[in-house]
């Protein structure tokens, strides 16, 4: 990747938002897939300590700015607004907005930067007021971006619709014995699949009008269960947990249920202690993964054969970061354009790039950037804009999400229209 | 060995795979802290009636205290080490009790697709070889399951006609009514669902209680004998059934004040399996003795008497009789099962001047379970009748049959059990069983009859989830 090379050094994540309104640790986040893109102003959801889910949303400004400082592709995030009434707490919120205007950014940020034209991100909806007993441990975006669906500390997983300026609850999924840690849908929205620490990951179907089944209750893991997350191409599952694996999960067949296919255990060069979070390159081939064990790892397949409908295409390990993280790794993900970042306990944002060296052993990847203190406190989520924007969104146990923009220090990359990045 | 419960009681209870001696919320001390428990004071009183050899003696967790406690249910894998184990039955044989051994005909059908012989065979070979050991008699659940099932018909008809003449909101607890007879699903119900689903389960006992039943509470007095002399041991498919016989409403006081239980001990099919093996005994070429037709229903043919279904075939029977009884529909062959999302969904309906007036439902395993239970309580179930059993395929893929052989895969071996449990069986009316007819004439008087309720119907409790079981789960 040429950005990753010579140019490297020139690379820098600014700060362009701190968005504040939750009152206790904020645990997920996800960007909308529908939004960011198209004049569509990005919207980004974000699930709390504090039993609430909140929709943010990037406002257009106000102002038009000159043309040529205007960059339709990086709109900037303002934000929209729902008072519930319900809600003093909220209401005061409302005055502790920071709304970067253009001028301000201008002015605290010099000219250059103002190039990126971000526009503030608002809160436009609060959900689950009354809706989850607990902790929102993780929310997630349908691929049509309609529908969000939210996995609660209180044993439920909440389907949730826009209609029109509010959100409505049009389905409760129960089942699991006790928290829900991570809920993921499958690349067509047809499937759900949610874990927890009931050591179990359940693979749900959407049905019209909406109906959930139960397709299959999976049970392999022998600890509470962190993530799962869905190949982003093929029907595969994947599942990560307390007990240091990864699990592949598939649908065979013969038996019209599904199987783990797969585990990824030390013995096959894995992780020897919690696997926190996982994510794949844009294409599907790869896999990262972290964990506890304060390494990232990066996994492998033969995509073609998955795609061709071979369930049992196994994934190998390719190669292992290790000695750049001294404290737990919570989060990875990895970008459109090929960047993973990590969020983790030390309180730090790290990205890693494909080496150009590559080694005889395959590809490398290098630490091409560490913002440290991101936050006050442990990060929970890393979460790249799906738009290709270079927006990194990351949440934080000092319970505050922040917007950051990757971008060269000498603004070239932002020359260039972002989108083709 | 937790892996041998059905799934479904895996899942529902998955927070602990623990011995109780690692971290059982009910204390294991012998002595005070045990009787300040204040959930279990009466599973105290029945456990240990001498509270002094409580104090010094080493208090043991029975499996009433797993069944009783909404924490792990594996625990009691341990404690049912100790009372439902092989050598348990084994040394109740020489004990001086009069021993009968009831055998479950999914357990028949494991045995005979193991050693490749009939099922029949298999009764008679089993016979011999308990008469060997000093069994008084071997009977066969699938005469009591007649029993069960026709308390169900008599069930069903009585909470569809009130359904219909009800009209308030009482009445949808009335149906769908939901199948009794596997306790792994009511041990789920019981312990994960609660109280709303808990009124539409059939109160009617499992085969497995009413053959209990009637042994101690009809046929000792036959015999002559008290219910505490006789040890009863039943032969089952599946390892939740021990759970079952171990539930305190099947425990009673009989006349000499002695605390009795139904069923003493529950063998699996493999545990039988282990028997034969530990006997040395050559099963294939073992005497075929006549079989105990006191509660055995069998021709003079030697055939044995069912009905369609391998999971006890309550759907199937109360379809039939309900259409028969209130429809006048006379329904000859198999009844016309569509599969619905995958083969352990099945429904079947009956529509008269084309309305549905019967939608039944085989609904196995844990997945599919979720989904009906998930329509019962969103009020979108539109059923009528469920037979839900915890496991896939059935009572066949029970947790106690014998695994396949190497090679074999599961799907062949389940298909080699359906015909072999359907070998020498004929399809009768369960209403048609002479032995069932002369229970009622003897004992039991008429279907739903007070004596019927009081001797072949049970009731659940929900469990409530206590603060230490809640503890437990960090």
């Amino acid at each position: 990747m040429s950005l990753l090379g010579e140019e490297e050094e020139a690379l820098k994540l600014s700060e362009v938002q701190t968005l504040k309104g939750h009152t206790d640790r904020v645990w997920g986040l996800a960007w909308n897939p529908a939004t960011g893109a198209d004049g569509v102003p990005a919207i980004l959801a974000s699930c709390s300590g504090d039993k609430t889910v909140r929709i943010w949303q990037q406002q257009q400004q106000q102002q038009q700015p000159q043309p040529q400082q205007r960059s339709c592709s990086s709109p900037s995030f303002h934000c929209k607004f729902r008072i519930d009434a319900k809600e003093a707490l909220v209401l005061t919120l409302r005055f502790s907005f920071v709304l970067i205007t253009t001028e301000a950014r201008e002015l605290l940020f010099g000219k250059q930067l103002a190039t990126a034209s971000f526009d503030a991100m608002k809160m436009l909806s609060l959900l689950l007021e009354d809706r989850h007993d607990r902790t929102v441990r993780s929310c997630a975006w349908s691929p049509s971006g309609k529908q969000l669906a939210t996995a609660s500390f209180d044993a439920t997983t909440a389907i949730w619709e826009e209609n029109g300026s509010d959100f409505e609850c049009v389905s409760t999924l129960e089942g699991h014995e006790n928290e829900v840690k991570s809920v993921s849908w499958n690349s067509s929205g047809s499937l759900l699949a949610t874990c927890s620490r009931d050591k179990c990951v359940w693979i749900w179907e959407v049905l019209p009008g909406n109906e959930f089944d139960c397709v299959s209750v999976l049970t392999g893991h022998t600890q509470d269960v962190k993530m799962v997350h869905w190949h982003p191409t093929v029907d595969v599952l994947f599942s990560c947990s307390y007990d240091n694996t990864i699990k592949v999960w598939a649908e065979d067949g013969d038996s019209d249920d599904w199987h783990c296919v797969q585990t990824l255990s030390e013995s096959n060069s894995g992780h020897t202690s919690t696997v926190w979070a996982l994510s794949f390159n844009v294409t599907g081939d790869k896999m990262v993964t972290c964990s506890d064990d304060l390494t990232v790892k990066v996994w492998s397949v033969d995509i073609v054969r998955l795609q061709s409908g071979d369930i049992h295409a196994s994934w190998c390990h390719l190669c292992t970061m290790s000695g750049y993280h001294d404290r737990t790794i919570f989060s990875v993900h990895w970008s459109r354009e090929g960047i993973i970042a990590t969020g983790a306990a030390d309180d730090a944002i790290r990205l890693f790039g494909e080496s150009e060296d590559q080694s005889v052993d395959g590809p490398a990847y290098k630490l091409i950037l560490k913002k440290e203190k991101a936050h006050a406190m442990d990060i929970n989520s890393v979460q790249w804009s799906p738009t290709g924007n270079r927006l990194l969104a990351s949440a934080s146990d000092d319970g505050t999400i922040k917007i950051w923009k990757l971008e060269s220090m000498q603004g070239t990359l932002n020359h260039s229209s972002p989108n083709t990045l | 060995m937790s892996e041998k419960f059905s799934a479904t009681l895996r899942i529902g209870d998955l927070n602990d795979f623990i011995a109780p001696s690692q971290g059982c919320v009910v204390s294991m001390k012998s002595g005070s802290a045990r009787l300040v428990d204040n959930n279990k004071p009466k599973k105290l009183a029945k456990a240990a009636p001498a509270t002094k050899t409580l104090e010094t003696d080493p208090v043991k967790i029975s499996l009433k205290d797993c069944l009783a406690c909404s924490g792990c249910i594996t625990s009691a894998e341990t404690v049912m080490l100790e009372k439902q184990s092989l050598d348990e039955f084994l040394s109740n044989i020489n004990s001086g009790k009069t021993v009968i051994v009831s055998l479950s005909p999914q357990s028949r059908a494991s045995i005979a697709v193991h050693y490749g012989l009939s099922p029949v065979q298999v009764f008679r070979k089993l016979t011999t070889l308990f008469k060997s050991l000093g069994v008084k008699a071997v009977f066969d659940t699938s005469c009591s399951r007649d029993l069960s099932l026709v308390e169900s018909c008599n069930e069903f008809i009585s909470r569809y006609k009130q359904s219909r003449i009800d009209d308030t909101k009482e009445s949808k607890s009335f149906l769908p009514m939901i199948a009794s007879a596997c306790p792994g699903w009511i041990c789920y119900a019981e312990k994960t669902l609660g109280s709303f689903v808990l009124p539409y389960i059939s109160s009617v006992k499992s085969p497995q209680q009413s053959m209990g039943a009637i042994i101690k509470h009809h046929l000792c007095q036959s015999l002559g004998l008290r219910p505490s002399d006789i040890y009863h041991v039943t032969v089952m498919p599946c390892y939740d059934k021990k759970l079952e016989a171990s539930r305190d409403d099947f425990v009673f006081q009989d006349q000499a004040d002695q605390m009795t239980t139904e069923v003493d001990s529950v063998l699996t099919t493999g545990e039988v399996l282990d028997l034969i093996q530990l006997k040395e005994v050559d099963f294939s070429n073992l005497d075929e003795s006549p079989l105990d037709k006191l509660l055995s229903n069998v021709s003079d043919a030697g055939n044995l008497f069912g009905v369609r279904g391998s999971s006890g075939g309550y759907a199937d029977t109360i379809f039939r009789y309900t259409a028969k009884t209130l429809f006048g529909h006379d329904i000859k062959g198999p009844l016309d099962f569509k599969t619905v999302r995958n083969s352990d969904f099945q429904e079947v309906t009956l529509e008269v001047e084309g309305k549905t007036v019967l939608k039944f439902a085989l609904c196995y395993g844990f997945r599919n379970l979720q989904n009906v239970v998930r329509k019962l309580k969103n009020g979108k179930s539109d059923y009528h009748y469920l037979e839900i059993m915890a496991c896939p395929s059935g009572c066949l893929n029970g947790g106690g049959q014998l695994k396949p052989k190497s090679g074999q895969s599961g799907k062949d071996l389940i298909q080699a059990l359906e015909t072999a449990y359907n070998e020498n069986v004929l399809v009768t009316d369960p209403f048609e069983n002479p032995i069932v007819k002369q229970l009622y004439d003897e004992w039991l008087e008429n279907p739903g009859s007070e004596k019927a309720k009081r001797h072949i119907h049970t009731e659940y409790h929900p469990i409530v989830k206590s603060i230490t079981s809640q503890l437990n789960n960090w």
